[in-house]
């Protein structure tokens, strides 16, 4: 076997997962979703209740853990007033992100390639296709818009949860910088703009996490077993995009311009 | 000695396996693997539904489909019997456009499936119900949500009308009372007559089962056998069902296609195949172990 094999088999794969996505996305923004507008309500209920929490609760831990450095941090350096300057660019920008990627990933898309995969493996998704109707339609597109629906409430609530663990570890456990000077710092090193950033990255992250969850679930094969080793493959797939959209983010939006009031 | 009488087993088996693939039709060809496919499709008097034309599938290097003609008549119940492994689901994708052929064509009602756009295939997809081999309920809805899900997409029925038709096809396969009940709660057997309460909702033209008996016990089979040929006095349309249980061939079948290696053996009413003089069709319709077909 030729040593070109393996990457060919990998762009392949590559080509097929943009291709479906595609597709999957064609179908939200040319609304042909909208037939199973009530579907898509009802995917959107299933995240609302089944994530929501759990997602909430690692952007909060994760918060606590950036106060707590943000705090002695700032204090090693002899400033420990402005632990809010840490916690603002730490949170918004890079952790919040990233647990809310972590997150939906090991929550949302296993979630989407099991069902999927099991749709795909009990003939659930054949019978919907003979029946008449699209089963991409129905069962990917509608979780799509359903992501789209709930997800950037979901995160802005997240940053929300984020920054009120923070300000507990730097002002009310470690309590050496008063909570006025806290948020002033702490507002002054983020603006409106940072805020839609943050938000354009944790939604990239999600479409991404749907769209894999759903090429993964859609296309597995190969009995329970095929579903396992597609719910490990789109895991990893997933937690590469996190990181790589992460690090796009960044440098797109901050990369150039830190949007700090520091220096002329 | 156990041993000793495992091996002349063995031995036994084995020789019994060589004869048969040395029998050969008159004025057949030992090498010819085809030798017992005479291709016969014995009149019907009914127009097909569904046509296969010189029908190829491969799935990499497995050869499926090598060759296939065969029709499915209107308004009778065929069977498409056949060892394991031959092709028969393969042929039930083809109809419904869950697969394509990479030769050949397939027609239904005289349109050629593998041409049509997304949106004909769709709506010829509406004139099939299929039962699959598990019944493929909806895990997230229960029994009633299930039966009603293709008339809420496919049609501007209202909701009591919609209730009283889930109501009557339940009914009609004798699980009135398990609307609420989820599939996970259910049994194969009901299951399968759940599936088949789906297939029927939106009153299809064709009706395919995915072998329709495996993992019931023979009296479920029996039952199921006559459910089937109930309604099809009811409802009429061409009903196509998969199977290698010969009891059920017997009690169901009007027509018979004997499908091996791709290709038709031979096709047509059901009681002239229990009585054909082809070694292959004789040894399957009735069972034996002695004849063409061997383990391999």
């Amino acid at each position: 076997m030729s040593w070109l094999a393996v990457p060919k088999e990998w762009l392949a794969t590559f080509g097929e997962i943009i291709s479906f996505c595609a597709r999957v996305v064609r179908e939200v923004l040319g609304l042909r979703v909208l037939r199973f507008f009530g579907e898509a309500l009802r995917q959107a209920g299933v995240l609302i209740l089944s994530s929501t929490l759990v997602i909430w609760g690692l952007i909060f831990i994760i918060g606590l853990q950036v106060g707590i450095e943000a705090a002695y941090f700032n204090r090693s350096v002899g400033s420990p007033a402005y632990a809010g300057v840490f916690a603002a660019w730490a949170d918004l920008r890079e952790l919040i992100p990233y647990a809310f990627g972590y997150m939906m990933a090991a929550k949302v898309g296993t979630g989407i390639v099991a069902e999927l995969g099991s749709m795909r493996i009990s003939d659930e998704i054949d019978a919907l296709e003979v029946m008449g109707i699209s089963s991409i339609t129905f069962l990917c597109a509608t979780r799509l818009l359903a992501a789209w629906l709930v997800l950037p409430v979901m995160y802005l609530a997240g940053i929300g949860a984020g920054f009120f663990a923070s300000y507990l570890a730097v002002v009310q456990q470690i309590g050496e910088v008063s909570s006025g000077g806290y948020f002033l710092t702490f507002w002054m090193f983020q603006n409106p703009t940072d805020l839609v950033y943050s938000i354009v990255k944790g939604m990239t992250m999600a479409t991404a996490i749907v769209l894999v969850g759903c090429y993964y679930g859609y296309n597995a094969g190969g009995g329970p077993v095929g579903v396992g080793t597609a719910t490990a493959k789109s895991m990893v797939l997933n937690v590469v995009l996190v990181h790589l959209i992460g690090m796009l983010g960044t440098q797109l939006f901050w990369g150039a311009n830190p949007r700090a009031p520091i220096g002329g | 000695m156990a041993d000793d009488y495992e091996d002349a087993k063995l031995r036994g088996a084995h020789a019994r396996e060589e004869r048969a693939r040395a029998m050969v039709p008159p004025g057949g060809d030992a090498s010819d693997e085809y030798r017992w496919h005479t291709g016969t499709n014995r009149a019907t008097g009914a127009p097909d539904a569904v046509e296969f034309i010189e029908v190829h599938k491969a799935f990499g290097r497995n050869k499926i489909l090598r060759g296939l003609n065969m029709g499915i008549p209107e308004g009778k119940i065929s069977m498409i019997l056949g060892p394991s492994g031959t092709g028969k689901s393969v042929c039930i994708k083809h109809m419904v456009g869950l697969l394509y052929p990479d030769d050949g064509d397939v027609l239904v009602h005289g349109e050629s499936v593998p041409n049509m756009q997304d949106d004909q295939l769709f709506a010829m997809r509406k004139k099939f119900g299929v039962l699959f081999q598990d019944g493929a309920l909806f895990g997230s809805m229960n029994l009633f949500d299930n039966v009603c899900f293709p008339l809420r997409q496919h049609t501007d029925k209202a909701e009591e009308e919609i209730q009283d038709i889930v109501a009557r096809r339940l009914r009609e396969v004798g699980l009135e009372g398990a609307h609420d009940k989820f599939p996970n709660e259910l049994s194969g057997g009901m299951r399968k007559r759940a599936g088949f309460a789906r297939a029927l909702v939106l009153d299809p033209d064709i009706v395919l089962f995915d072998e329709p008996d495996s993992g019931l016990d023979p009296v479920r089979t029996a039952l199921l056998c006559e459910l089937i040929q109930e309604i099809h006095e009811e409802n009429g349309g061409a009903y196509v069902v998969i199977t290698h249980d010969i009891m059920s061939a017997k009690r169901v079948a009007e027509h018979i296609s004997v499908l091996w290696k791709g290709r038709i053996v031979e096709s047509g009413p059901a009681e002239e195949l229990f009585n054909s003089d082809n070694m292959f069709v004789r040894q399957f319709l009735s069972g034996a172990s002695r004849g063409p077909l061997g383990m391999e």
